[in-house]
């Protein structure tokens, strides 16, 4: 398994640095995808299958696809150089400072962690963790889930009148 | 462990063979179908009535020439045709095809993993096919390939939506993702008898999804020479025909599986039961294209969103309301 880890790891390292590295954007759309899937192997270690179809399906399915078909539609040649723009400076650097930040705050609080309330490692062995997540999604986490969903509505409704435009 | 791996692999072999060469006799049944429907005799030079035709087709294609573009992306042109075989040949790995048997006292499941999440599984996989086209198309650098690459990608990700939401209802009555689970619900009742609607939503939307007629903008003959894979030949272009009949023995056998009971049926073997049933919705798949004329290009899109996706939605919806009234 820890060998497997390494392998996901590696591939996934490798693709998000060729993402930003290849100067043919598709090429770089298909390496998001590759990206995409190591990630999903690494729900599969956690055990966590659901998660791993839903970025499958969801990311390298339905998102990448609209990356791909966009760069498709707008016939993309390779790109002329960088573009370098203070501001995208700017923001990369904030960007990149918090994700540290964040990675640190993780490492720092990692540890053995038990499933805490009625929910113990057999019950989830037993019950399948598909139907643990679906069950809190809408019972516990009902709010936040509807605001999520609220917020994709805006987002869609958006989109359409936008392109009526 | 070791009876658990053997038994495993050799299921696999199984499978990996009878797709492959259901793929290939495929082409030959098309023909003799689509003879049949235009009164003609189809292909019967090869072997007792055109038996061996689709290996004397496969023989051809594997010792023409292999061209590959000058301008064209090589990497990318190589890949994309086995980018198309992947996924179908993997969606078999979740379909249960026969009730458990007994080998030496132990029990093996007809089936090459029941994972918890399996129609997940195949959703998220048949959502990849879409990459053997679109990578194709771009990589021959032709008109062509590009053009009918767009027009795919535009309809197959108008139809998926339908595809999923048509199968929300199966997995409502079913309450469970793993394929074989839902067949052994359905042992007493096919899930066609509560969801007809989202069995024809889904019949369609998969044929779509399949680029056939009378879907196949993508690869419309008359204005786009052959679509995708114009700049393909040999082995190349066989991969991608391959890819289609896999995935025509594939989504039947998805239909089967969530529909029609799977394996389930009195008398006869399961394992046969299950290919009965395949055979026949692939009959239907090609009766399909030899009787309907190709979609313009906004009647397909009408179809797919304003038609199939609304009624895959009400189908949801009246689900629901249904089992919620009956107190399930």
């Amino acid at each position: 398994m820890e060998a497997l880890f390494y392998i996901f790891s590696i591939i996934a390292i490798f693709s998000a640095l060729m993402v930003i590295s290849v100067k043919n954007p598709l090429t770089s759309a298909l390496y998001i995808i590759l990206c995409f899937f190591a990630l999903a192997g690494f729900y599969i270690l956690l055990n966590m299958q659901f998660l791993a179809a839903m970025q499958i399906l969801v990311y390298a399915g339905a998102i990448a696809v609209i990356i791909v078909l966009a760069i498709m539609l707008l016939n993309l040649a390779k790109t002329k150089g960088a573009i370098k723009d203070f501001h995208q400076l700017v923001i990369g650097i904030i960007a990149v400072g918090l994700l540290f930040l964040e990675v640190i705050l993780y490492i720092d609080a990692a540890g053995e962690k038990k499933p805490t309330g009625i929910y113990t490692n057999a019950i989830i062995n037993k019950v399948g963790n598909t139907q643990i997540i679906g069950e809190f999604l809408f019972t516990k986490y009902v709010f936040p889930f509807e605001v999520a969903s609220i917020l994709l509505l805006v987002a869609v409704i958006g989109a359409y009148i936008f392109a009526k435009k | 462990m070791i009876f658990w791996l053997i038994t495993t692999l050799v299921k696999i072999l199984i499978i990996f063979g009878v797709l492959l060469l259901a793929a290939a006799y495929l082409t030959l049944l098309e023909r003799k179908v689509a003879a049949r429907i235009q009164n003609r005799l189809g292909p019967m030079e090869a072997g007792f009535h055109g038996l061996l035709q689709p290996i004397a087709d496969g023989i051809k294609l594997f010792f023409k020439e292999d061209i590959v573009p000058a301008d064209a992306n090589k990497i990318l042109f190589i890949l994309a045709p086995i980018v198309v075989v992947i996924p179908v040949l993997t969606t078999f790995a979740v379909i249960p095809f026969g009730a458990p048997i007994k080998i030496f006292g132990h029990i093996v499941p007809l089936q090459i993993t029941n994972v918890n999440i399996g129609i997940l599984f195949i959703l998220a996989l048949s959502s990849l096919g879409i990459y053997g086209v679109v990578i194709g198309g771009w990589a021959s650098n032709s008109k062509y390939s590009l053009l009918g690459a767009i027009r795919t990608v535009a309809q197959m990700i108008s139809y998926e939506l339908s595809l999923v939401l048509s199968i929300i209802g199966v997995i409502m009555i079913a309450g469970n993702l793993s394929l074989a689970q839902i067949v052994s619900s359905q042992a007493h009742m096919w899930f066609i008898v509560y969801q007809p609607i989202g069995f024809l939503i889904y019949l369609i939307a998969s044929t779509a999804e399949m680029n056939r007629v009378p879907f196949d903008l993508g690869e419309a003959e008359g204005e786009l020479v052959a679509g995708f894979h114009t700049e393909y030949s040999s082995m190349k272009f066989a991969f991608y025909f391959i890819g289609e009949y896999g995935q025509i023995v594939v989504n039947a056998a998805i239909i089967t599986t969530l529909f029609l009971g799977g394996w389930e049926g009195p008398f006869l073997p399961s394992v046969l039961w299950f290919v009965i049933k395949v055979f026949l919705v692939i009959l239907i798949y090609l009766w399909f294209r030899w009787t309907y004329p190709r979609l313009r290009y906004d009647e397909l899109m009408d179809l797919g969103w304003k038609i199939l996706l609304p009624l895959s939605l009400a189908n949801i919806v009246v689900t629901g309301f249904i089992m919620v009234l009956l107190g399930k």
